[in-house]
């Protein structure tokens, strides 16, 4: 009889110079690019003139720039609540519906709320206020939906996005809801333009640079949505419920509470989203109004996996590509159907990219 | 013991039919077997021992074809040996019954025993004839019409078995096969283990339990840390060694409760004081849980636990227990009767209330209920208690940090750190993490402990049931429901036994009664 030591031999990690997590994410980004402008060059349009374009559209300008951060925070907001709902493994795809009717209560508050005169800045403050609740209403309902009858969240906030889509058409589409008064048979199916009070203020007061409240608002977002997951009891317990329901049921936690609230916040913060579109930028409410941005901030939400930081990042590129894209259609005669393309090719890539790194951390 | 008639004369000298070769296997950083050398002989009982973790499943596997070795080499009949799959061990003439059925309930024996080996139209009626035939030369009834869903336990087992021996294997490996059967049950088992060796076959038979090695085997291989330790010609002469080579230490030092499920000879009551106070804690009355479909799983399950008393819950798994430890749990609110501690009425309260009265809960299902693996050794050690380390909603982790570092050393979760991932710990050091959440409770006054020992090794046996004797020595009343009931006999003062969701008899935990309460455990009143 022998004794034995049973010790596992113990295997080094890898070790790297720049962490594979930056540099495999850069470099899916750069194959993506690469392949779009080789189809760029394919259908014939001159690439300089392309990339002239895209950098034109996006840091080409402080107008441009401004318009493509203000985008960004959009997207941010959205992608901030789903990796909220996340956490406690519920998957929010409705940004755009929620999107849709803060843009819609953000509208009514700021048209027929009376909130023109209002001193310290509730003449937006009370629209967006009015937004965030919409928002939380619209993702609560499917938290509750959930709660109640097990409907699964992903169904749920998809068809609700579909409800609250037409029900901003309807909303434009009807004068007795918000659209305005019908002069003649050529007004446009829109509502009246907000008051000048309940527009979001710019930074720098320059509508040549017309980056508004919601930048620096967002950024603090950030950092509370950062600080909720990483360093609260609720944000333990959304990570509880997310892992193991039944576990965390057993030891005290209510699962139906921190689903509600949870979908309820990424609902508010999509239609915190509509009303920085709304207030910010668009001054008034009209069909298409939500233009997909709420799918575009679901994509970041997905490809940051969960991190904050990585939504900021996710943002900011599909931030910039939407504006660079629509200068590059405008400018260079690029189909936008290429840049639809370009932007489905970098998620691929990102998402591969993603499970490669997995893979690697994991030998 | 195992009667010298039973006992088969291997011919030492005889080519081995298989023989692994240093044969080592590793997952990711892992070795589970390293270098494991071993013949196993035509004719012959041989019985694989050694602690949960000791690599055990994973030799079979690696026989049967499911993992293929990193290193080494097998001889199977004097060729090289390398099986591609289950399958083409199968082939071969190597079979496996693994320790969870594969069995598809709403089929019938026949149907289960011809899936994956009937060709075109089904021979029902010839197979059942072979099954017939079969079930005479081994001892293994059947009705090859039986639906599956109909079987007890150890029926289901005679399939898997039936299913094996059909293919007229050379070699037999069963994982753990006794895991989940009556004293009876394992009884014919290994009868039925002795018959196909007979036949001039091999059988290997992986277990943790000495009486069985006693009973059958021929020869004992022990594995510990995935390296063979010791194989021995004479398990009986050498039972001792063996457990030392299998636990690495001594037997003297061993807990009474923790040889007690190994099956070392006598099970020795363990020297406690009756219950100094006949003060009822906890009061169950008439508890009845009906499931879905109407079936009752609990049915007027009366009780009452002294302060300071252990009463045990036998009982084959499946007979209700499992649904008279959620109700007290709170997971699952009763079809009717009712719970209480002291004068509380806790009947359909949420786990939170329930908690808060005072009763703590080792669920059977550690993975699922009892913790959650994604979070660290820290959030799960006080899970239910995060609260105390929260000022404005945010989470002082240094002072959980402190606290959990204290638990751990309390009560010995060895771990990287508190913040070490719940999921990097050993099955023994979670299940110590979750007993230290739930008998520290700070106004602790009852503890329901389900099968807290399952998968645990010696040494952590030993500690878990020092914690829950300690704890009932403080005056806490303990209900603790086990399928082990050597260990029941050992740890409690009572033990009620369930049958069907009834209890079919209380008695005093008294080792002479063992037989009598394995007739209750099968359903015989007495």
């Amino acid at each position: 009889m022998t004794a034995v030591d049973d010790k596992p031999s113990a295997v080094a990690a890898p070790r790297f110079g720049l962490r594979p997590s930056l540099l495999i994410p850069l470099a899916a980004v750069a194959f993506a690019a690469a392949v779009g402008l080789a189809l760029i060059a394919v259908i014939g349009v001159p690439v300089a003139d392309a990339i002239a374009a895209f950098v034109d559209g996006t840091i080409g300008s402080p107008y441009a720039l401004a318009a493509s951060l203000n985008r960004a925070c959009v997207f941010a907001l959205v992608g901030f609540g789903f990796v909220l709902a996340n956490r406690a493994n519920l998957t929010n795809v409705g940004g755009e519906g929620q999107i849709a009717v803060g843009g819609i209560a953000a509208t009514a508050v700021a048209l027929y709320g009376h909130v023109a005169g209002l001193p310290l800045g509730l003449a937006f403050i009370l629209p967006t206020l009015a937004a965030v609740i919409a928002g939380a209403l619209w993702g609560g309902i499917a938290a509750v939906l959930k709660v109640r009858s097990g409907t699964n969240e992903v169904i749920s906030t998809l068809l609700l996005s579909f409800i609250g889509v037409w029900l901003l058409y309807w909303c434009v589409q009807s004068p007795a809801l918000l659209r305005k008064p019908m002069t003649s048979s050529a007004t446009l199916p829109e509502s009246l333009e907000i008051p000048d009070a309940a527009k979001l203020p710019l930074l720098t007061g320059d509508y040549g640079f017309p980056v508004h409240l919601g930048l620096p608002l967002t950024l603090i977002l950030a950092v509370v949505v950062g600080v909720i997951l990483a360093r609260t009891l609720f944000g333990v317990r959304l990570r509880a419920v997310g892992l193991n329901p039944v576990a965390a049921y057993r030891a005290g936690i209510s699962t139906t509470r921190t689903i509600v609230v949870a979908l309820s916040a990424a609902g508010a913060l999509g239609g915190l989203a509509g009303a920085l579109m709304l207030l910010g930028e668009q001054y008034t409410l009209k069909d298409g109004f939500s233009s997909g941005y709420g799918f575009d901030g679901l994509v970041a939400g997905l490809l940051s996996r969960g991190s904050i930081p990585g939504v900021i990042a996710a943002s900011l590129l599909f931030g910039f590509l939407r504006s660079g894209g629509i200068n590059m259609e405008m400018t260079a005669a690029v189909p936008t159907a290429l840049v639809v393309v370009i932007q489905g090719l970098i998620v691929i890539t990102l998402a591969g990219a993603a499970l490669f790194i997995e893979k690697w951390e994991r030998r | 013991m195992r009667s010298a008639s039973l006992a088969n004369v291997v011919d030492v000298a005889a080519a081995p039919l298989l023989s692994l070769s240093e044969v080592t296997k590793r997952f990711g950083g892992f070795t589970a077997l390293s270098e494991v050398s071993l013949d196993l002989r035509p004719g012959e009982v041989h019985c694989i021992l050694g602690e949960n973790g000791a690599g055990k499943s994973t030799l079979c596997n690696v026989i049967f074809g499911v993992y293929q070795p990193d290193g080494g080499a097998m001889t199977y009949r004097g060729a090289p040996y390398q099986p591609s799959g289950p399958a083409d061990a199968l082939a071969q003439g190597i079979a496996m019954v693994h320790q969870h059925f594969s069995l598809v309930g709403d089929m019938t024996v026949v149907d289960n025993v011809l899936l994956g080996r009937g060709r075109g139209v089904l021979n029902r009626k010839e197979c059942a004839r072979q099954l017939a035939r079969l079930g005479e030369d081994y001892g293994l009834p059947l009705d090859p019409f039986a639906k599956i869903d109909d079987l007890s336990v150890g029926e289901r087992q005679r399939v898997e078995i039936v299913k094996c021996l059909i293919r007229d294997p050379q070699l037999f490996v069963l994982d753990e096969p006794t895991a989940v059967l009556l004293p009876d049950e394992i009884a014919s088992l290994l009868a039925v283990c002795r018959r196909v060796a007979a036949s001039g076959r091999a059988v290997v038979l992986v277990t943790h339990k000495l009486a069985e090695i006693k009973e059958v085997a021929d020869r004992v291989t022990v594995l510990r840390g995935g390296r063979t330790v010791v194989t021995s010609d004479a398990p009986t002469r050498d039972i001792d060694m063996l457990v030392r080579a299998m636990i690495h230490g001594d037997v003297a030092e061993l807990d009474g409760a923790a040889a007690s499920t190994l099956g070392l000879g006598n099970v020795e009551p363990v020297g406690r004081q009756p219950p100094r106070s006949k003060v009822e804690a906890l009061q169950i009355d008439g508890l009845t849980v009906r499931d879905r479909q109407g079936v009752t799983r609990l049915d007027n399950f009366t009780l009452t636990v002294d302060r300071g008393e252990i009463v045990g819950v036998a009982g084959v798994e499946g007979n209700g227990q499992s649904e008279l430890a959620a109700v007290l749990a709170g997971m699952v609110t009763p079809t009717s009767g009712r719970y209480y501690l002291g004068e509380t009425d806790l009947t359909g309260r949420s786990p939170k209330e329930i908690t808060a009265a005072g009763v703590g809960i080792v669920s059977e299902d550690r993975h699922a209920v009892g913790c959650v693996l994604g979070m660290s050794l820290a959030e799960n050690i006080y899970l239910n208690r995060l609260d105390e380390f929260t000022r404005f909603g945010f989470l002082n982790r240094t002072a959980l940090q402190r606290e959990a570092t204290t638990l751990m050393q309390r009560f010995d979760v060895r771990a990287r750190g508190p913040g070490a991932p719940f999921s990097s710990l050993s099955g023994g050091n979670q299940q110590k993490a979750v007993l230290a959440r739930e008998i520290t409770l700070p106004n602790l006054s009852c503890l329901v402990a389900s099968q807290p020992t399952r998968g645990l090794d010696v040494g952590a046996v030993a500690a878990v049931y020092g914690h829950i004797r300690d704890a009932c020595s403080r005056g806490i009343a303990v209900l603790l429901v086990s399928s082990e009931l050597d260990e029941l006999l050992s740890v409690a003062d009572r033990i009620v036994v369930l049958y069907r969701g009834r209890i079919m008899g209380t008695c005093a935990a008294d080792v002479s009664r063992k037989a009598e309460i394995g007739a209750m455990m099968a359903g015989q009143a007495q």
